[in-house]
């Protein structure tokens, strides 16, 4: 398999990069008639954006949806003032690590003194459980906020990437430490590097304390080494007592994080690497670590945890006493390994274009990410250029996640998320609470994987519930963007043009229609077609 | 197997669907023998419960010694067996014990030897511990491995929001939080049959991939409970569910079963057993808990009756708890646990799995109670014996299954 790679790979110089950006620029996009230009809008807007705003798809077909994706490739240009102004009301962006872990720390005593009030059946001082509702109501705010900027940002692609970086270096939010370590990893590690160098990205996870945390490297040493414990610790312990500090320290290797690294993070599962290489990546990350709470929860290498003899990872020797050099020569080494190269560009296939995507996109996003050095921009631009990406077959061929279901439908509708945390919650109820996917492989991409009845149902329920005005989170101003029609034939037409970019098939439309026969309220009309709409089948691919 | 599911994909459709549209074709039909099919009801105790005092080793000097503060008193244990026995608030399950309809399974767990909540509970339920990449659950392979079942929206359901890892996979499976709302909430039942026969129609038309089935199995499972009719629902010969989450899931568990709408695997989340702090002796927060666990499971079982002859609920938590109390008069995260068995197939009366003892040389890591039963041996088993399972290798890789391993709850 990874011969296979090396070959193709190798076939495809610059010059093929150039070949293929030329024959493909011209065609199926920039289409002088106006309905295959908007159609080339909405699926711009469908993968690389959180759906089409109201018009917006005409607004892009207008202005040329290449012209379009390269303004979004420089979000750094983009003006973004309305999503700041909004964001100063989140309490989390105002909070660094030790405001945080200080509130985790409360809520925890407050939380066991609770259990103690339980236990000993006393009525519970006032103020008992406000500290672990505070840290609760910040957690939310931090779900919110990606529901929040993601709807609102003028920076589309880039949201997009933010939450697919997200995901791929995945931590969980209720493991302990990282309830005030996460806030950190998705503001410092992950949104500064959502569309640089690969290789930034991935040396920043890897000394992201939430990510240390979250998969056990924090805890790995080499096999025999004690820390030092300092004597404040132990004085006027027994000698028993001595002892139980000492088996709290971490022993050992912990591989958890090495085992991901490779065949999640990088190479793959199909990657060519051995359990000895994960062994060896695992020593050559030991002592990559955290400080304490209260002093930063900063990276931290530590020396004594470090296991200074010699490694080998892939064939490659790591001389002995390297120390915190040696790991970030093999971070280097993984970002540009030829399988990473694969594997990072096919799953980035599967989001922008199909949850099996075709080769085609796969093989030119990873010759640019060869020529570039794993510059994700020129990634992301080299699979915009295949034909693979406009394709007939990749329009409509995705199923939207929760997340993606919910931010499209306040987008199509003009909806504006309130102060409320409750469309973060919403997005949680329809399968996929966010930050909250415990397992280190992130969310799913593919749509048998959220596609089952009772989320489908929980998705009606929304559409009706966002048609009706009574959805939790957003109000939309339905009237704005579906006026009244002279009939309901001409209603649904707009229906189908403003919220389905065109989409409704006739059956859909029949059954619309049919079902605002006997219904003479324009306002009942307008939220049964929007609800049947945005719950029914279209609405639910991009 | 690549190649072929390219070809699919150019058609729009892909073998998952495929496999999908097998179950979703098939819409709600009466099930002839619906009281025949033997039902496997799983409860997971989240936060890791201290096995050591829910069924106490009594017989164990070593229990009292480590835990001065929060052991169960010998006095107020009830005895099974000379050696074992029952923390006192489980008293409502001794009326089993004695009829020989629980079992069970003691220094049970994982080979894995994380403390992580997390880790472990996904290793328990993707059932491949050591391994993260699994995306799907052990009971959801088992459908998908033996489809001799009748086709029902119903076959597999969580109760609760979510669907577990459990019941996650390919096979189609139902997360019901509330049995009354599960639907279009629509108040006017006119109003709602209007607009659930106008989504029903939206999706029927949805051509290709999972969308169509998958709605088609809503609506099914829709039409199916209406003639249930939950609202109306009154547990028999007096059973009184325990208010809270537990006691509404094991009721709507109960309300499913006597529905005959074909139900074979139900789950449902039984949380608080991380009891790190003030865990508490015969009164205190754990036994808080088991009070709740022990009313549920027998107005259960007083509720389904006869039925219950088909009917076996197994409980499972990710790992146990440290021997010793620690500092906070509480337990940490320890390695093996306590595992119950119960129901009207169960040979019960026996506390199965070998003891290891609590002797510190015989610990894990000189700490934890050790694991003598692998969980997918006692899963297996129930999987096997009494569901029938026809082949355990695609529901448990990497786990030959042995019978010789089985702990033997359900008899040799």
């Amino acid at each position: 398999m990874r011969a296979t790679m090396v070959g193709r790979a190798v076939s495809t110089g610059a010059a093929a990069i150039l070949a293929v950006a030329l024959r493909c620029v011209a065609p199926a996009p920039l289409g002088a008639q106006g309905g295959a230009a908007r159609d080339s809008a909405v699926q711009a807007l469908n993968r690389l954006a959180w759906g089409p705003r109201p018009g917006e798809a005409d607004r892009v077909a207008a202005a040329g949806v290449m012209v379009w994706i390269e303004h979004q490739l420089s979000p750094e240009r983009i003006p973004d003032d309305a999503l700041r102004a909004r964001e100063r009301a989140f309490t989390i962006l105002r909070l660094d690590v030790d405001d945080l872990a200080r509130r985790f720390v409360a809520a925890r005593r407050d939380q066991q003194a609770r259990r103690r009030d339980d236990t000993t059946a006393t009525e519970a001082p006032p103020g008992r459980g406000t500290e672990a509702a505070a840290l609760r109501r910040l957690g939310a705010e931090t779900q919110q906020l990606a529901v929040v900027r993601a709807v609102l940002s003028e920076r589309q692609l880039y949201e997009v990437l933010v939450d697919f970086w997200t995901n791929h270096f995945n931590v969980f939010y209720a493991k302990g430490a990282d309830r005030y370590l996460l806030p950190a990893h998705i503001e410092e590690t992950i949104r500064p590097n959502a569309l640089g160098r690969f290789e930034d990205l991935l040396i920043a996870t890897a000394r992201s304390p939430a990510m240390l945390f979250y998969l056990d490297n924090a805890q790995s040493v080499a096999s025999g080494a004690r820390p030092p414990i300092p004597p404040r610790a132990v004085r006027g312990l027994t000698a028993e007592q001595r002892d139980m500090v000492a088996q709290r320290m971490p022993r050992g290797l912990n591989e958890n994080y090495a085992r991901e690294l490779l065949e999640l993070h990088t190479l793959g599962v199909d990657g060519g690497y051995t359990q000895d290489d994960i062994v060896n990546v695992a020593r050559i990350l030991t002592g990559w670590g955290i400080e304490r709470p209260g002093q930063g929860a900063a990276f931290a290498f530590r020396e004594w945890a470090h296991d200074r003899g010699e490694k080998v990872v892939l064939g490659e020797r790591f001389p002995p006493g390297q120390g915190m050099d040696e790991g970030i020569r093999l971070l280097r080494m993984l970002a540009r390994h030829p399988a990473t190269m694969h594997h990072l560009s096919r799953k980035l296939c599967a989001r922008l274009v199909a949850d099996e995507p075709p080769d085609g996109c796969v093989d030119a996003a990873v010759a640019a990410w060869r020529a570039s050095d794993g510059d994700v921009r020129a990634v992301v631009r080299a699979i915009v250029r295949t034909p693979d990406f406009w394709a007939p077959a990749a329009r409509r061929a995705k199923v939207k996640s929760p997340l993606e279901f919910v931010v499209s439908a306040v987008r199509a509708t003009g909806a504006v998320p309130d102060s409320s945390l409750r469309l973060a919650r919403l997005v949680g109820r329809l399968g996929q609470p966010l930050y909250l996917q415990s397992a280190p492989t992130g969310w799913p991409e593919a749509q048998a994987d959220w596609v089952n009845a009772g989320a489908l149902l929980a998705r009606m329920n929304a559409a009706v519930a966002l048609a009706a005005g009574r959805l939790p989170g957003a109000a939309a101003d339905l009237e704005a963007v579906l006026p009244n029609a002279v009939d309901h034939a001409r209603f649904v037409d707009l229906v189908n043009e403003r919220l389905l970019a065109g989409s409704m098939t006739d059956r859909t439309r029949a059954v619309i229609l049919d079902q605002l026969r006997d219904v003479t309220d324009p306002a009942q009309a307008r939220a049964l077609a929007v609800g049947l709409a945005i719950g029914g089948p279209e609405f639910q691919r991009q | 197997m690549k190649s072929g599911g390219i070809g699919l994909f150019s058609l729009g459709l892909d073998p998952l669907f495929l496999a999908r549209a097998v179950y979703g074709a098939v819409g709600p039909r009466p099930l002839a023998a619906a009281s025949e099919h033997p039902i496997l009801v799983c409860l997971f105790q989240r936060g890791a419960v201290d096995g050591l005092s829910m069924v106490v080793p009594h017989g164990d000097a070593t229990y009292y010694r480590e835990r001065p503060r929060i052991a169960v008193p010998r006095s107020e244990v009830i005895d099974l067996d000379g050696h074992f026995g029952l923390h006192p608030r489980l008293a409502p399950l001794k009326p089993l014990w004695d009829a020989g309809a629980l079992a069970v399974v003691h220094a049970v767990g994982s080979p894995d030897s994380t403390r992580s909540h997390f880790d472990a509970q996904d290793y328990m339920e993707t059932g491949t511990p050591g391994v993260k990449a699994t995306a799907d659950g052990w009971a959801n392979r088992y459908c998908t491995s033996a489809r001799e079942h009748d086709a029902t929206p119903f076959r597999a359901v969580a109760f609760g929001p979510q669907l577990p890892r459990l019941l996650a996979g390919s096979a189609p499976s139902l997360a019901i939080d509330d049995l009354q709302a599960f639907g279009l909430q629509v108040r006017q039942p006119a109003a709602r049959d209007k607009l659930t026969a106008a989504f029903e129609a939206l999706y029927e038309g949805a051509a290709t991939g999972l969308l169509a089935p998958s709605a088609a199995e809503g609506f099914a499972a829709i039409e199916m409970l209406k003639r249930t009719d939950p609202a109306r629902y009154a547990p028999a010969d007096g059973a009184e569910y325990p208010a809270g989450r537990l006691g509404r899931s094991l009721l709507q568990v109960a309300q499913i079963i006597k529905a005959g709408v074909g139900l074979e695997i139900a789950f449902a989340d039984v949380t608080g057993w991380d009891t790190h702090v003030n865990q508490g002796g015969s009164q205190g927060s754990l036994a808080a808990r088991l009070d709740e666990l022990g009313r549920a499971l027998a107005a259960f079982n007083r509720d389904l009756g006869e039925r219950m002859r088909n009917v076996v609920v197994l409980t499972m938590s990710e790992f146990g708890r440290t021997v010793r109390e620690n500092g906070n008069a509480g337990t940490d995260h320890g390695h093996a646990t306590a595992m119950l068995v119960l129901g009207g197939p169960v040979r019960g009366g026996k506390v199965l799995g070998r003891w290891p003892g609590l002797d510190p040389a015989a610990r894990f890591e000189g700490r934890d109670l050790a694991v003598t039963t692998d969980f997918r041996d006692l899963f297996g088993e129930l999987l096997v014996r009494h569901l029938g399972a026809p082949d355990l290798r695609p529901v448990f890789p990497g786990r030959e299954a042995d019978p010789a391993r089985f702990p033997g709850v359900l008899g040799a």
